[in-house]
């Protein structure tokens, strides 16, 4: 039975005072022997038994993968992660890991839990640094014939891109047809570069440019193509077009300018680097003093590039401090970094100067109940008080919705009152040979339970095709 | 990649006709639907409305306002690439046989729609009305680009009536809905004179549908940046429109957000270009 050490091997962060005015990432990451030390905190519990492994939503073989890392050999770490998760450097960047693998581990009842996301991502980024990605990528050439069949990939997001990559692994040809100049999805739009560089994006394009994988950026489907010609061209599709409809409050002076939904605010900043305008086009325009409303990812992305524009930043949120759903470390960097917090405040109506910009937020306050809802969070109710929050600049995030695009055109997709798209447990929507994953068929989820379904996805396609051809 | 223009031609002193091929885009472009394009990596997505779609090309009217429709002016000629060109986006308007169509507009955009739209109409077998209003002769565009070739009525108006009528389309709408029976009025061009439009034809009860322009990013629905109040609900122009009952719009709102959201950086933005185009000789 090894020691256990209850505390962390902390991992390098850029000081505030330096991070702030840039958008460069945050967190540094391990070095070699910092993540040998930490791996070193594993108990290395069965795998069996072990809670990480359950705790994480693909299963991937923690403990052993750890093992690895003990004893310096990244490539093994590196084939087994790979087994699960074909995407470490952006889930090991991203995963809400205290809520999953590292929520569930053993060292974590009386200490801290040993920092599997941190690992995740060190063996990602060390096997992509020193070639070790590469030589296990040759492993697979072999099998990247294309002959088995063609399949469409509809959207270039985590579940996009996960499921191209595992059907051209199993010797299919695959194009992904994604909307907008540039895929990654939520990954190049929403989750801005002080968390993911977008260098890491471009390197897992690259590997699937690599596998064979064709990417066809301006193609919408349902608009540019229609699912029906898609079908008669492929043996068959996949459906990974997100959740990407901002929802907005349906309440006075919504039409204000200077009111951003986080997508707007968030794709004008990551994806068209208004950050850098006039170097780049487009423009972003924000105010002295900005309201974020939310308390997700969502908002804490927006509130801290506001911040990084310069401007002061409240975050107000209806619930609790506890009931907050963003990323423990997001929270807790959005603090260093100044954000301001006010909890149990309803937005109930914008107010605008005389030129119809915004100047004010009316919120009012709630209060919590015993109660719980459905997510087990706390009801709340309000209280009939009302407190005015100065604003020039006000983003929303307090959720997405599927986009309804592919759906208004392929009227026999079945969906979900919410929109989202029914699926069968092979992720085989209403439209036979049409699969779907990722937030298309969960509503807003997460990168990982995107990655998770891609993958499935991708077998149950294998399955679908080879039995389409063996019965004719 | 990269999306060859295959022509460019001046329309007036201050807009141009600029050609894309773009083959995904023109198969199944409808009227009622735009494009977005963007020039380079550094570009803005710029959303444009369709003159024509044949043989694999899109053509387009752009009027040169700032950095992008300037840029593309001076900088790009045919056998230059556009990075990005994505659509058709937004909904199609319903084709069919209504009767009597007109379509009126009064700037750029909407003489582009102005043909496209009254060409479709026509082969649906409608009698079609253009009313096309130009600010003065100078500023006419060449016959070949004018509507009237898909028009069984034409009127052309100049505000100052140099050439055609003297005043504006809202004038001839007038007179025409006095006169005659006009079953649906389409039209595009400046937010305010449709506004203007909206209450003209009110009384009247003639269905009347604009190209409500807003300010917009992706133009698929993802943003909200070209959100608008239809009938009291937020709706997406981009996605839901860009045309729209003109009837049910809020158009002061619209209007603001057009022309204010980023005022401050199109200014900058366009200043700066100005300045690089003079030391460069060009203008
Ligand atoms: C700002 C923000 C921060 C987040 N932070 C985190 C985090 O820290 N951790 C985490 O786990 N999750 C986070 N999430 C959630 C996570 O990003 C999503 O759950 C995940 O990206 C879903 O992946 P997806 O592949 O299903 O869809 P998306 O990433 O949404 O990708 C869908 C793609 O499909 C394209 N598309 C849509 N319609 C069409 C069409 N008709 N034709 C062609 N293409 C189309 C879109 O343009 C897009 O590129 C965050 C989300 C946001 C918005
Ligand atoms: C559905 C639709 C159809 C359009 N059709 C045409 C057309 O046929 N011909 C044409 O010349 N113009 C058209 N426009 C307007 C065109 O997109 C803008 O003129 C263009 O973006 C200006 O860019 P700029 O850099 O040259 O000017 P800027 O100085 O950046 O902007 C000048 C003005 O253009 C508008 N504008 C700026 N950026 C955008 C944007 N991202 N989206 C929409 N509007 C913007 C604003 O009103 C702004 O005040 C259309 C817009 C929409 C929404
Ligand atoms: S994928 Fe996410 S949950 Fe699973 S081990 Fe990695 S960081 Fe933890
Ligand atoms: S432009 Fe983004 S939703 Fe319309």
């Amino acid at each position: 039975m090894p020691k256990l050490i209850k505390e962390r091997v902390p991992t390098p962060e850029r000081p505030v005072e330096e991070r702030v005015k840039d958008f460069g990432e945050v967190n540094l990451g391990y070095t070699f022997e910092l993540a040998v030390k930490e791996a070193e905190r594993c108990l290395q519990c069965p795998e069996n038994y072990a809670p990480c492994i359950k705790g994480c939503p693909v299963h991937i073989n923690i403990p052993a993968f750890i093992a690895k890392i003990k004893e310096g050999d990244i490539k093994g770490a590196l084939r087994i992660i790979w087994n699960d998760n074909t995407l470490p450097a952006i889930t090991g960047r991203v995963c809400p890991q205290e809520d999953q693998c590292e929520g569930a581990c053993v060292v974590g009842k009386v200490g801290d839990a040993v920092n599997i996301g941190k690992l995740e991502r060190f063996v990602a980024d060390y096997a992509r640094k020193h070639g070790i990605e590469e030589e296990l990528l040759c492993e697979f050439e072999e099998t990247c014939t294309g002959e088995r069949g063609k399949v469409a990939v509809v959207g270039a997001g985590p579940a996009g891109l996960t499921c191209a990559g595992e059907l051209a692994k199993m010797g299919y040809k695959v194009t992904i047809f994604e909307a907008l100049h540039k895929p990654g999805g939520v990954l190049i739009y929403g989750i801005p570069e002080f968390r993911l560089p977008k260098e890491i994006l471009d390197h897992e394009l690259a590997k699937l440019k690599r596998l064979g994988v064709e990417v066809k950026t301006d193609h919408v489907v349902g608009k540019t193509v229609t699912l029906e010609e898609l079908l008669e061209e492929y043996d068959a599709v996949f459906i990974g077009t997100g959740a990407g409809t901002p929802k907005l409050l349906n309440i006075p002076g919504i039409l204000l300018d200077r009111i951003y939904s986080a997508n707007e605010f968030l794709t004008r900043i990551n994806l068209m680097k208004a950050y850098e305008f006039p170097e780049y086009d487009t423009p972003i325009s924000i105010g002295k003093k900005t309201v974020v409303i939310g308390a997700g990812n969502t908002a804490m992305d927006a509130a801290r590039s506001a911040l990084r524009l310069g401007s002061e930043v409240t975050i107000a949120y209806r619930r609790g401090r506890e009931d907050m759903t963003a990323r423990a470390e997001e929270i807790q960097h959005a603090e260093e970094e100044g954000v301001k917090f006010e909890f149990f405040l309803n937005p109930v109506e914008f107010i605008g100067d005389e030129n119809g910009r915004v100047k004010a937020v009316k919120f009012e306050k709630m209060r919590p109940l015993e109660e719980r809802d459905a997510r087990g969070k706390r009801k709340i109710v309000g209280t009939g008080e009302y407190v005015t929050l100065e604003a020039d600049t006000v983003i929303i995030a307090i959720g997405l919705e599927p986009n309804k695009i592919i759906t208004e055109e392929a009227r026999g997709l079945k969906t979900n009152p919410n929109g989202t798209l029914v699926v069968d447990e092979n992720l085989m929507t209403s439209i036979p040979g049409v699969f779907a994953g990722g937030d298309a068929i969960r509503g807003e989820a997460t990168v990982i339970l995107a990655m998770g379904d891609g993958k499935r996805a991708a077998k149950a396609i294998d399955e679908y095709i080879r039995s389409k051809k063996a019965s004719a | 990649m990269g999306y060859r223009i295959t022509a460019k031609e001046d329309l007036s002193p201050i807009d141009y006709f600029v050609e894309v091929e773009a083959p995904h885009v023109a198969k199944t472009w409808k009227p009622g639907q735009f494009v977005v394009f963007i020039l380079h990596e550094r570009g803005e997505r710029i959303p444009m409305s369709v003159y024509k779609a044949e043989n694999g090309r899109i053509g387009m009217f752009i009027r040169k306002l700032g950095k992008t429709s300037m840029q593309l002016y001076y900088e790009y000629n045919p056998g230059d690439e556009l990075w990005s060109f994505v659509g058709p986006l937004g909904k199609p308007i319903k084709v069919k046989n209504y009767g009597r169509v007109a379509f009126v507009s009064d700037a750029v955009c909407g003489q582009a729609e102005n043909y496209a739209t009254l060409k479709a109409m026509r082969e649906a077998g409608n009698h079609t009305i253009s009313v096309q209003t130009f600010e003065d002769r100078e500023r006419v565009y060449p016959e070949k680009f004018l509507a009237r070739e898909v028009a069984d009525e034409y009127y052309l108006t100049t505000l100052d009536g140099s050439v055609g009528l003297k005043g504006h389309y809202l004038d001839v709408v007038k007179e025409l809905i006095e006169k005659d029976k006009v079953d649906v009025i389409f039209a595009g061009g400046k937010l305010g004179s449709l506004a203007k439009l909206a209450e003209l034809t009110r009384p009247y009860g003639i269905p009347t549908y604009a190209t409500v322009r807003q300010i917009m990013v992706d133009g698929t629905g993802m943003c909200g940046s070209c959100r608008v109040l239809y009938d009291g609900e937020v709706k997406f122009a981009c996605r839901d429109g860009p045309v729209f009952d003109a009837h049910k719009i809020d158009w002061e709102d619209a209007i603001r957000r057009n022309a204010e959201r980023f005022a401050e950086q199109e200014r900058l933005a366009k200043e700066r270009y100005l300045e690089y185009l003079r030391a460069k000789g060009v203008i």
